[in-house]
């Protein structure tokens, strides 16, 4: 109960009335998040990438065989390892979007809100510096630092571009294989990491947040090919950009259907069927949260969207 | 091929096999090289494509740390092996006295440490300056 203090009341009102086990999930989001790296096959084995790294103690996680959580001894961004592209800090939680898409090399790929880039990085790999992958952000500064870390990586497949995500949309539409609409949010997710999200933390942001985001997910749903497929992430535990957002789309494409989202070894929780007193579609079911007590890692949003095929 | 790219392959010994599926072009002084549909992506114009290869200046041509990091795993010349300890040294922006043999000619070199290339460095027998863009120190 007394992590409970930590969060404002109105989070704890709103939020214990959808997370059953609420104690537990105030504790996990006050513990320290532990740090977890992913090895860059664009640059180094696994093997390689461990040799560098074994002074960390580096430990498997069960359900991807690239992602390690390591000791917090030391600053890895110092490290060699981190300056040759060996390996890419990245929360767990953050790895599964790119995972549940899975872009194949050959494939043409849109992230539609990119930077810093830890995403893209991973999907570049996954495609093995095949294809194309368009990697997007509105943000000068932050495109800035996609820039670096694509760099890094050694990306030969991406093409950056900083453009209103919606605009975006409209100019490519019918064009990729996958989209990934990781979308800008309040990031209630990264409180254990940093404190910033909650210092700003209200209802009101979600809502703002909200219309961006069913922006986003038109705009990405826009430039899928049919049968083509998207993934809708955020870091943010608010309805309002998660389940709100994914209806939004719904009710507007009856060619968007939303499919069964699973990892092996990585518990997520089913996505809410009402809040507010308004009930999702049934499709919104398939959905998934994930809770930083499950995996201990940050909490996110998950929805795994495809594109129909047109009928002949 | 740019001959830009040819004779960065050629003084380093990468194999133009490496290239395939590849394109190069070069804007202003930098050659830039990505794969061939990030290239002929027109659908809205990108900031960039792909990875800086090497930028032009009026007496040399400098490939990049980043393209070499990638593209030059497979150098045969004018590379310069060093331990870890030389390797941070040289991350941060030292210059070192080495003894690279007689294989090695003065210029640009690339340095590898345990087999990954780190960057290119500018050797003038027996001292190696790093070209290695600035970025942040690693700990030494």
């Amino acid at each position: 109960m007394a992590t409970r203090k930590r969060f404002p009341a109105e989070f704890v009102e709103r939020y214990s009335r959808f997370i059953p086990d609420f104690d537990d999930f105030t504790q996990a989001m006050a513990a320290p998040l532990p740090r977890t790296v992913r090895v860059n096959t664009l640059k180094a084995t696994r093997e390689k990438a461990l040799d560098w790294l074994s002074d960390l103690e580096p430990e498997p996680l069960p359900w991807w065989e690239l992602a390690f959580k390591v000791s917090d001894e030391g600053s890895i961004g110092k490290r060699l390892e981190h300056f040759l592209g060996l390996v890419y800090v990245q929360d767990a939680a953050s790895m599964v979007p790119a995972l549940v898409l899975g872009p194949k090399p050959g494939e043409r790929v849109l992230d539609l809100a990119a930077a810093p880039g830890s995403k893209t990085t991973q999907m570049a790999a996954m495609m093995d510096n095949s294809g194309l992958l368009v990697a997007n952000d509105f943000s000068r500064t932050r495109v800035r630092g996609l820039v670096g870390n694509v760099d890094r990586a050694g990306c030969l497949n991406v093409a950056i571009c900083r453009m209103d995500g919606i605009r975006l949309g409209r100019a490519v539409e019918g064009t990729f294989d996958r989209v990934l609409v990781d979308a800008p949010c309040t990031c209630e997710g990264t409180i254990r990491r940093s404190g910033e999200a909650l210092g700003r933390w209200s209802v009101a942001a979600s809502e703002r947040f909200g219309r961006l985001q069913k922006g986003l997910i038109v705009a990405g749903f826009r430039a899928l090919k049919p049968g083509g497929r998207m993934v809708y992430s955020t870091c943010t535990i608010a309805p309002e950009e998660n389940e709100e957002v994914v209806a939004y789309l719904l009710a507007r494409y009856s060619d968007a259907e939303t499919c069964e989202i699973e990892l092996e070894g990585f518990s997520m929780r089913q996505a809410l069927a009402e809040w507010k007193g308004v009930w999702f579609p049934e499709a919104v079911a398939s959905c998934r949260r994930i809770l930083p007590q499950d995996n201990d890692t940050e909490a996110f949003f998950l929805a795994c969207i495809s594109k129909k095929e047109q009928a002949c | 091929m740019l001959s830009q790219v040819r004779d960065i392959c050629h003084r380093f010994g990468i194999s133009e096999s490496v290239f395939k599926g590849l394109v190069d072009i070069q804007l202003q002084d930098t050659v830039f090289v990505a794969t061939e549909d990030v290239m002929s992506f027109d659908l809205v114009r990108p900031m960039r494509r792909g990875l800086r290869f090497c930028r032009m200046f009026p007496r040399s041509v400098k490939p990049t740390t980043f393209a070499m990091q990638v593209l030059g795993r497979s150098a045969t010349r004018n590379c310069i092996d060093v331990d870890n300890q030389t390797a941070r040294q040289l991350v941060n922006g030292s210059q070192v006295e080495i003894d690279a043999g007689p294989d090695v000619e003065n210029g640009f070199v690339l340095i590898r440490c345990q087999g990954f290339v780190l960057g290119t460095g500018l050797y003038k027998r027996p001292l190696l300056k790093s070209q290695i863009p600035k970025y942040r120190p690693v700990e030494e």
